[in-house]
């Protein structure tokens, strides 16, 4: 697969040494980092790095100046992202890297995972990286998408819900790997079409090629010339499937609903549809 | 609010009511010592993704799910398996899976 935004292991290797190429691996718990690590790489934690403390928002401009400041990147580096979970916090990192304007950001094809299971070296040792003066663009909204859009969509948009087949029908509260949660209703947004994230990626975590991704989306009916907004849960496994559309497949007009579930099936009033059909508006 | 990141051997059962889940939990042996290296993929009847973790280094594993048919994917590497399972809201499933060297 052939494109500026994804990475393979081979050039990453020959990258490694590059001190303009900033290695970032991005996971919600770092401990899959301080175990152990891409040589070079630092690390970003979804939550305590990206995530407001107190509001349900991300850091602000500043903010995300102050931390890359820190970390020792720079404005004119090449940041490459990866992390586990299939490179769903990546992802997201990613998008949020596009949403403050940064010039420069590519992701490592099947993460950490596809890193550990082709055997490669991953090393303890922490680098440190002379601090810098990074200055962020103001957030690109074109790329997100709040509730509102969501609710105009219905209907007359494409909406792409990218979770588990049983999450979209409601019968799952939550993705297995976590316990099933009460306090939220089940469903997706009325309309919706269901395209797991899942279908976009092989076994090992890499994406499919460019054909099967045409073909996946294409199949499912979903007309790519409308404005598409994709959401999920949380917002990382629709920034994954936000990434194959934006960036694998070109298309401009899509963007990552971040409250996804976890806010939508929270707000009184709005209509939910339940079940394996997408409903009607 | 909680992220949708997966916990290394899977979440705890510590303070989880567990008449409110389907548990699928296990170990993952290559050969005749624990798969130190890898995930364990739960797909659903249909064959669809449902969840992934990485297992921990002792080859453990654990789902949250409801009643009914599931298949785990061991992954480690070069070697991969399927297992299929039943599961039942209420109840802790013990699954161990052996890739034969």
């Amino acid at each position: 697969m052939s494109n500026q935004a994804l990475v393979d292991a081979e050039w990453a290797l020959a990258h490694l040494d590059d001190a303009k190429v900033v290695f970032i691996e991005v996971d919600e718990d770092t401990e899959a980092y301080a175990g152990n690590h891409i040589r070079n790489a630092i690390a970003l934690n979804w939550k305590t790095d990206l995530q407001d403390p107190i509001r349900r928002d991300f850091v602000n401009k500043q903010q995300f100046e102050a931390l890359l400041s820190a970390k020792g990147v720079s404005n004119d580096d090449t940041v490459v992202l990866y992390g586990g979970n299939n490179n769903w916090f990546a992802a997201y990192a990613f998008w949020y890297f596009k949403l403050y304007g940064h010039g420069d950001v590519r992701l490592l094809d099947g993460g950490r995972k596809k890193w550990e299971l082709d055997g490669r070296e991953l090393v303890s040792e922490v680098p440190s990286r002379a601090a810098t003066t990074y200055v962020a663009k103001d957030q690109d909204r074109s790329i997100r998408a709040f509730r509102e859009d969501v609710l105009k969509a219905i209907g007359t948009q494409n909406l792409v819900d990218v979770r588990s087949p049983d999450e979209y029908a409601g019968r799952l509260l939550a993705p297995a790997h976590l316990p099933q949660e009460a306090a939220r209703i089940g469903g997706h947004i009325p309309t919706a079409a269901n395209i797991p994230w899942s279908k976009a990626a092989n076994e090992d975590g890499s994406f499919k090629s460019i054909d099967e991704l045409k073909a996946l989306y294409e199949g499912a009916g979903v007309d790519l010339n409308k404005d598409t907004i994709a959401y999920c849960r949380i917002g990382e496994r629709s920034a994954h499937s936000w990434f194959v559309l934006h960036e694998l497949l070109g298309v401009k007009n899509v963007s990552n609903y971040d409250g996804s579930w976890t806010e939508y099936g929270s707000l009184v009033g709005v209509p939910v549809a339940v079940g394996d059909e997408p409903g009607d508006a | 609010m909680s992220g949708c990141g997966a916990v290394v051997g899977g979440v705890s059962l510590d303070n989880i009511d567990i008449s409110t889940q389907a548990v699928i939990q296990g170990v993952i042996t290559y050969g005749d010592v624990p798969a130190s290296v890898g995930y364990a993929r739960l797909l659903d009847r249909n064959d669809e993704f449902v969840a992934e973790v990485p297992i921990s280094k002792q080859g453990e594993f654990r789902f949250f799910t409801v009643s009914g048919d599931w298949t785990i994917v061991a992954l480690i590497p070069g070697s991969n398996s399927r297992t299929q399972v039943t599961a039942e809201l209420g109840k802790v499933l013990d699954v161990d899976i052996v890739i034969p060297k």
